[in-house]
């Protein structure tokens, strides 16, 4: 083969190979990955939501739906539904209010599962491999992980945000929680134990212009049965301010 | 709201409290404490949301901080002399966005607090709305139902 010839042959080769790195050529590689919502931005209050019968039909067996997202907040004895195991209510009617108004406990945290459902605002930051909340609420911040590594081990440090590890399921992002510190449930004496293993699912409204979740929990070492919130927040152009509590707030 | 088994649920609720209160004596008389682990002001707790109390009298302090501005006035009572009160509010990066900043209470300033009074009796209350001696209200609630 002359050289002019050998010349046109590898260009030729050359381009259709080029041509078919480019166009995909079936490679896994170059498969279009799936459009996810942006639930980046500032998300006003957490607030209550009309209840969808249809989400609440598909809850697991034994999940009551708490009615206190949001403002509202339930009263001495009444824990939404929640059937506390006897050590827990024993606890919980125990409870005294005065006693977390104290300089040492007042600036204490409620844990992702009460903070989340208060009518505070929050931050989203939302990247590929991790996800960012942050919470107006005691400037909470928390790290979801999107990049498959699993919950480290029973025995690793546990925090009021947790550890959390989350999944697209098409639109929806699930969020699953663990290694929670003990803290309240419900704000008026019925805590949840550091075994409470935290679901969250989000997405957004049809018009994108609010942010839904469906928080669902469960803990054996404190309830018999599970409990869910539903809540939303609406987006808007503001900022999160800092929190910062004083513990001195009464004088 | 959905409790797909409320009647069945609020007897048996019913029935383990008189439960937890035995249980409740004999732990106390053990002398088993729990270390409670949360901290956090709720409304309903402290205050009675079923009935309404307005207060009126002159400002001696405004905390504008978190997780609630406190607000101290000294309110004269029928005899003439004058009594402390503290009105609770909401927490500041709430009331920021309604339109209320640490300059909108003065020492000294003539107000009107309505609201939700203590449960324990004492001179404090949770504060719906404050009305300033020209008739201003403070701030513009939002879709909140306290101040």
């Amino acid at each position: 083969m002359s050289d002019a010839r050998m010349a046109a042959l590898v260009f030729v080769v050359g381009t259709v190979v080029a041509g078919a790195a480019l166009s995909g050529g079936g490679s896994p590689v170059a498969a279009q990955q799936p459009v996810r919502p942006n639930l980046s931005g500032f998300w006003g209050a957490g607030h209550a939501v009309p209840l969808d019968p249809a989400l609440v039909k598909k809850l697991p067996a034994n999940t009551v739906v708490v009615p206190d997202a949001g403002a509202p907040e339930l009263p001495l004895g009444n824990f939404g539904g929640l059937q506390p195991k006897p050590s827990a209510l024993a606890t919980a009617m125990r409870w005294k209010p005065e006693d977390d108004m104290k300089v040492d406990r007042v600036c204490l945290p409620p844990s992702i599962v009460y903070s989340m459902q208060g009518p505070f605002p929050m931050e989203i930051h939302q990247g590929a491999d991790l996800i960012v909340m942050r919470l107006e609420y005691y400037d909470m911040v928390r790290l979801i992980f999107m990049d498959g590594r699993p919950h480290p081990p029973a025995n690793a440090p546990h925090s009021k945000v947790g550890h959390s590890v989350g999944r697209w399921d098409g639109q929806t992002l699930v969020v699953d929680t663990t290694h929670l510190s003990r803290s309240t449930l419900t704000n008026n004496g019925l805590d949840h134990s550091d075994n409470l293993h935290l679901i969250e699912r989000f997405w957004l409204s049809a018009d994108g212009q609010t942010l839904l979740m469906q928080q669902e929990f469960e803990d054996q070492d404190v309830l018999e049965n599970r409990g869910a919130r539903f809540v939303g927040w609406d987006r808007g152009t503001d900022f999160i301010h800092p929190y910062e509590c004083d513990p001195t707030f009464k004088g | 709201m959905t409790d797909p088994a409320a009647p069945g649920r609020y007897h048996r609720l019913m029935r383990t409290l008189c439960l937890a209160a035995a249980l409740v004596a004999v732990l106390s008389a053990g002398g088993v404490l729990s270390h409670m682990v949360s901290a956090h002001h709720s409304f309903v707790v402290f205050f009675d949301d079923a009935k309404s109390i307005t207060v009126s009298g002159s400002v001696t302090a405004f905390k504008f901080t978190n997780p609630h501005a406190i607000i101290e006035l000294a309110v004269k009572r029928v005899d003439g002399r004058s009594e402390p009160w503290r009105a609770e509010t909401n927490a500041v990066t709430l009331l920021r966005r309604r339109g209320w900043t640490k300059e909108s209470l003065k020492v000294g300033d003539a107000i009107t607090i309505d609201g939700w009074p203590s449960r324990d009796g004492s001179r404090d209350m949770r504060v719906r709305r404050v009305v300033k001696a020209d008739g201003t209200v403070l701030g513009a609630p939002t879709n909140q139902r306290v101040d």
